[in-house]
């Protein structure tokens, strides 16, 4: 059901669901663009790191045959050193004998059995040469026919270090044989301890081929080789061992001390990507390093094909996403309608309440003036009456009967004008004309005149009254008003008393207030369901049509009580008793009080 | 132009140097020895070390020798190195230029005993107990011999070549004595290992009793 005044709002709450669905289009769009960014840059990331970990790995493997190499090197090292020709070579100056000597032990290095010592073992790799250094470092020069493996003099000289190293350690050697391709070899010196003092005797160097990568499974390198000396010496075999890959990795590393451990290199026809890694850590020799490269080629082309498969799958998500987005929008913008729906008949609601509340102040207003205007013009009439009333009384001629027909309407204008001045009094009230002049009143004096009046209408019924009232209670508030509270209340208690019966009137002060009690014995319990309604005006109870009173009293001294600050309340009403108590605030001091 | 002597006063001279025979110059003394190193040695054997190429004894003892212009020793008594426990014995020996040194193998193992020494190389090659004739180096160039076996690595001996037939060896606490020595200058020389040998100049005369500190 759509109100009249739907039109707008509806206009409204479309443009907030074009609105919600573009906004959200937007964080869809952007969301998917950027997982696609990330995706593409992750899918590179991921390509570069796995070939960084296949060479790390073809590394690591490469170490492990080259320990194992040098364990075993290391081995032969110390039983040479134990050999007594060769101890007598390097000990008893005898050098000229010490190729001579260590032939036989070093033979099958440089040229190993033809069948491996293990079945299925690889064979040993085999020595290029092996040369000794002496206890400085310095070359011992083989004598002809050592067999120690053929060196170019220059090259020979190479070899000398300024001092042995303790360990084992790998260094590179280029041969560059007249005529001939610049050839790489691996350099292993292992030193020689002497037996009886542990110092270092003298180091065996080996030349070997150079070991090379393995080839890691699934996409192989497609360039391996070493970095020595400003110089890339590529494996040989390799399908991609070109001489313009080698020319332009030197050109990338000219200078670099140390080189990049990542680079790319770009040859005329191709792009590589390059890791190297430094090989020999103890430095004895210049520092190589193991080059690896990878063709860029084959892995963009990859990326390519993954970043159009990853572009498609981020059409189909931004569709969906779009298409979520509608639904979501419709959804999310019902409730949104309904509420601004809801708003806007709550707003006319308000307005319409806001109308009704002035109109009805208005009339109370007008209503409290007229009841204050009807009150004081009710007033002089039946002054005018009583006094009339009053005359006819007086009158000799009149009869007996009618006397007292007289004196009975005499007795009902008081009603009247009593009636009367409790209306203009409540209409004042209501109409917040009520000013309370302050002052100290005395309770105890307040009692004593009001027991005074009582007494003086008691009339028929023999009532008892008790009242325990302490002489020094003071209350706040305007004695006229405050003794008509009171007044009410023994009224109240009179007419509602048995024959016979007993008022108690007791007061006490707690806290800065101070609580009347009225109570008196009762002819029957209000009932409950009225009991909420007695102080309501025009309220007579069930008291009966033969109890005089109009509803006004138990309004007018609850009202009262209240302006003062104070309240009245029916605290017990049975059977046997009926008990009200009206509180007031204490008069702080004998002074002027304001409210 | 002179005459030859007359032979009277040839054997005037043959009888002086008789009487200078029997009544020849001593030196004795002692030798400051380095300290032994490694574990105390209870009984008077040593043993031959070799560190950096330096070979000495352990615990140390001292060669003392007269060196001089003495003729080699020609048809002298072969002396023995013998093979035995697996060790030279003696480990350090001391002989003239010029004598042969026999070295029987008394174990029941095989011996290789070479040296590389530039004063003598030489390699005996593989031979048993009982070896006939009993395999021998002449050894006729002064020098330092360290003798190795080939088939036992720590088997060490070392054998001083001296051009002199005037030397000791000290015990270990360095005490010496050499008798029965030529009067004339001579250098006094102490070798304490292959690379260090002490020396000094002496006067001896016929009837010198020396008593020296060394070095």
């Amino acid at each position: 059901m759509k109100p009249p005044f739907a039109a707008g709002f509806t206009a409204e709450a479309a443009r907030f669901q074009w609105r919600l669905l573009a906004g959200l289009a937007l964080v869809v769009v952007v969301t998917t663009a950027a997982v696609l960014s990330a995706a593409r840059h992750n899918i590179a990331r991921e390509e570069e790191h796995r070939r960084e970990t296949e060479f790390q790995v073809s590394l690591a493997l490469l170490r492990s045959v080259q320990a194992h190499r040098h364990a075993a090197l290391v081995e032969r090292g110390r039983v040479l050193a134990t050999k007594s020709r060769i101890q007598a070579a390097l000990e008893d100056n005898a050098e000229d004998l010490l190729y001579l000597s260590a032939r036989d032990e070093l033979r099958d290095l440089l040229a190993p059995p033809a069948q491996p010592a293990v079945p299925g073992a690889e064979p040993r790799q085999t020595a290029r040469f092996y040369r000794f250094l002496d206890a400085k470092g310095r070359l011992l020069a083989p004598q002809p026919g050592a067999a120690a493996g053929e060196l170019a003099p220059g090259e020979e000289n190479r070899l000398s270090l300024a001092a042995l190293p303790d360990q084992p350690q790998l260094g590179y050697l280029v041969l560059r044989p007249k005529g001939g391709e610049a050839e790489l070899l691996e350099l292993i010196v292992i030193p020689i301890f002497s037996n009886d003092s542990g110092g270092k005797l003298a180091a065996l160097v080996l030349g070997y081929n150079p070991l090379r990568l393995d080839e890691p499974a699934g996409a192989s390198p497609l360039a391996s080789g070493i970095w020595f000396e400003g110089r890339t010496h590529l494996a040989p075999g390799g399908p991609a061992a070109s001489a313009e890959f080698a020319h332009a990795l030197d050109a990338a590393l000219f200078g670099a001390a140390p080189p990049p451990r990542r680079l790319q290199v770009e040859t005329g026809r191709d792009s590589w990507l390059v890791f190297l890694q430094r090989l020999d850590a103890g430095g004895i020799y210049a520092p190589a390093y193991e080059v690896c490269a990878f063709p860029l080629g084959p892995m963009l082309a990859r990326q390519r094909t993954l970043g159009g498969q990853i572009l498609g799958v981020g059409a189909a998500v931004l569709l969906l996403g779009l298409g979520l987005s509608y639904f979501l929008s419709y959804r999310l913008s019902v409730p949104v309608e309904r509420l601004a729906h809801d708003s806007e008949v709550q707003r006319v609601r308000r307005a319409a309440a806001e109308a009704a509340l002035e109109t009805t102040s208005a009339e109370l207003d007008r209503a409290a003036r007229f009841s204050a205007n009807a009150s004081h013009q009710l007033k002089t009439p039946v002054a005018v009456m009583r006094a009339g009333l009053e005359m006819l009384q007086a009158r000799d001629s009149l009869r007996e009967a009618d006397r007292h027909e007289v004196e009975a309407l005499i007795h009902q204008t008081y009603r009247i004008s009593s009636v009367i001045e409790d209306l203009l009094l409540l209409s004042r009230m209501d109409a917040g004309q009520l000013r309370l002049n302050f002052t100290a009143v005395s309770l105890s004096e307040l009692v004593a005149a009001a027991l005074d009046d009582l007494s003086a209408m008691a009339g028929d019924a023999e009532l008892q009254v008790e009242q325990d009232c302490p002489p020094d209670l003071r209350i706040a508030g305007e004695k006229r008003y405050t003794a008509l509270i009171l007044q009410n209340l023994l009224e109240n208690a009179r007419k509602y008393n048995r024959p016979g019966g007993t008022i108690r009137i007791t007061a006490r002060e707690t806290g800065g207030s101070v609580r009347l009690t009225v109570g008196n014995t009762a002819l029957r319990a209000i009932p409950t369901e009225v009991r909420e309604h007695i102080f309501e005006r025009f309220h007579r109870g069930s008291a009966g049509e033969n109890v005089p009173g109009y509803g006004l009293g138990l309004n007018l001294a609850r009202e009262l009580a209240r302006i003062h600050g104070g309240d009245l309340q029916l605290v017990r009403s049975d059977e046997a008793w009926t008990e009200f108590t009206v509180s007031f605030r204490a008069a702080v001091e004998a002074g002027q009080l304001s409210a | 132009m002179k005459a030859p002597a007359p032979w009277w006063l040839a054997l005037a001279a043959g009888l002086l140097a008789l009487a200078a025979g029997t009544r020849a110059a001593t030196i004795e003394g002692r030798v400051a020895l380095p300290k032994a190193t490694g574990t105390t040695v209870v009984n008077k054997r040593y043993e031959i070390v070799s560190s950096g190429g330096v070979v000495s004894t352990n615990p140390p003892v001292a060669v003392v020798y007269l060196d001089g212009d003495f003729p080699a020793a020609r048809e002298a008594p072969a002396v023995r190195v013998e093979q035995k426990d697996l060790k030279f014995v003696p480990q350090l020996l001391v002989v003239q230029a010029g004598t042969r040194v026999e070295f029987p193998n008394l174990d029941d193992t095989f011996h290789n005993i070479f040296s590389y020494s530039p004063a003598k190389r030489f390699d005996l090659g593989r031979y048993r107990m009982g070896e006939k004739p009993v395999p021998s180096v002449v050894f006729d160039t002064p020098g330092v011999v360290v003798l190795r076996c080939d088939i036992h690595e720590h088997m060490r001996g070392v054998i001083l070549v001296l051009a002199t037939p005037h030397f000791a060896i000290t015990d270990t606490d360095g005490n010496f004595r050499l008798e029965g020595l030529p009067a004339g200058n001579y250098r006094l020389k102490t070798w304490l290992d292959s690379r260090n040998t002490q020396e000094r100049a002496v006067e001896l005369r016929a009837d010198t009793q020396l008593r020296l500190e060394l070095p």
